[in-house]
């Protein structure tokens, strides 16, 4: 399996809001936002849109707490992995994400991740303008996914 | 991998698979009430009961807790089965009748409640989930007292359990809704003791205990240090929203 990277580029980002879409109705089976694993976070100053959602980091925070084996790394698809089943509904991967991209689903008790859909990102597959992208993970995109996770890095340092 | 076979079909499992895992993989269906599968295995209710022949004997065993380790058939449907599972039914029916999740499983089995066999009506099933979810998240705060007709959910010495950190685990594991804890204002109630919620310092939502956080903090989470617990911080949402600003066009 080619491993593969799932690219933002908020600069292309419209903010039409297709990919929450997406998402909550692939894995709610609703179309509800608020439920989406991928939020589109709009700016009024210079009409700015940044959709955010999980990293997959290769040492997560939430993985640290997670006692149940809920959350786990999947080294073969190459993300933070999640089995809703095993879930118990502790909350502390939510608080333990540095960027808030795990959410608590109050409905279902349960915490709700980005999965990439197996491989198929939804939100990737309905974005019209291609500020979602899903490539192979080869030097030039992980150059690029890098340059991003440095700027990352550096904003998360002002954020406490 | 092992060949077992389940209601007639068989498939390959690799060892020590539970029986429960392995019928449940091709589309059977089986009662659980105090399995969950992030937690060990414990085999209280014994509603997971299935008939396993291991070469000619013929035994009950509570599938939660069966390691398939050699080549077996089970039955989790015959009239054995049936009977034993509705022996439990009628028994949590007697106690424990106002449970949603036990009310279900006594129309699904034909059963109804004996009144003159009935304790006090009880919402709590003793499946011990909610003392499993404890332990798994290191802080044993409850546990079982007592044995018998007389079991029941405690903190030590029935006090305010002192390592709880107020996550509330113990409540969403619970199948009946015996736990209950309750956020009001700044506070959480549960488990006899009261404890103080985090602010976020931008929205104001109150979004976790602060023992909580600093349990987080203890298991490893960087963002939280557990010498400035007290220090205003951000809940999950505005920790998002304003460091995605960061990443706003021509930023």
């Amino acid at each position: 399996m080619v491993k593969r990277v799932l690219m933002v580029y908020p600069e292309k980002c419209t903010g039409c809001g297709s990919c929450e879409l997406a998402c909550s109705f692939t894995h709610e089976g609703e179309f509800r936002p608020s439920v989406s694993r991928i939020g589109v976070f709009r700016f009024d100053e210079g009409g700015s849109n940044v959709p955010m959602t999980c990293f997959q980091c290769e040492e997560p925070a939430c993985l640290k707490v997670c006692k149940t084996g809920a959350l786990w790394r999947d080294e073969e698809k190459d993300i933070v992995a999640f089995n809703e089943s095993k879930c118990i509904g502790c909350r502390m991967c939510v608080m333990a994400c540095p960027f808030g991209n795990i959410s608590y689903n109050r409905t279902a008790k349960k915490a709700s991740k980005c999965d990439q859909c197996d491989g198929l990102p939804q939100c990737v597959e309905f974005c019209p303008n291609k500020a979602l992208d899903y490539l192979p993970a080869d030097t030039e995109n992980w150059n690029k996914k890098r340059a991003f996770t440095d700027k990352m890095r550096r904003a998360l340092a002002e954020v406490k | 991998m092992i060949g077992v076979t389940i209601d007639g079909r068989t498939i390959a499992v690799e060892e020590g698979t539970t029986l429960l895992d392995a019928a449940r993989s091709i589309g059977i269906k089986i009662p659980t009430l105090c399995h969950h599968d992030g937690l060990p295995p414990d085999g209280n209710c014994r509603l997971c009961a299935v008939e396993v022949d291991e070469r000619g004997r013929k035994k009950l065993v509570s599938s939660c807790m069966y390691p398939i380790k050699s080549e077996i058939s089970a039955d989790t449907k015959n009239e054995r089965v049936i009977a034993a599972r509705r022996f439990v039914v009628q028994l949590l029916i007697n106690r424990n009748p106002k449970a949603i999740a036990i009310g279900e499983l006594a129309k699904e089995y034909g059963v109804v409640r004996e009144e003159r066999f009935a304790l006090e009506a009880d919402l709590c099933v003793r499946c011990g989930r909610c003392v499993r979810a404890c332990e798994s998240n290191g802080t044993d705060a409850i546990g079982m007292a007592r044995a018998g007709f007389e079991r029941y959910v405690a903190a030590p010495y029935d006090e305010a359990p002192e390592s709880c950190v107020g996550c509330a685990s113990c409540a969403e594991v619970c199948p009946t809704g015996k736990i209950t804890y309750k956020d009001d204002g700044l506070i959480r109630k549960i488990w006899n003791r009261t404890f103080d919620l985090a602010v976020c310092r931008r929205c104001g939502s109150r979004y976790a205990t602060k023992e909580q956080l600093a349990h987080i903090g203890r298991l490893g989470a960087a963002n939280i240090a557990v010498e400035d617990i007290d220090e205003p911080r951000l809940c999950d949402k505005c920790r998002k929203a304003i460091y995605t600003a960061k990443f706003k066009t021509g930023s």
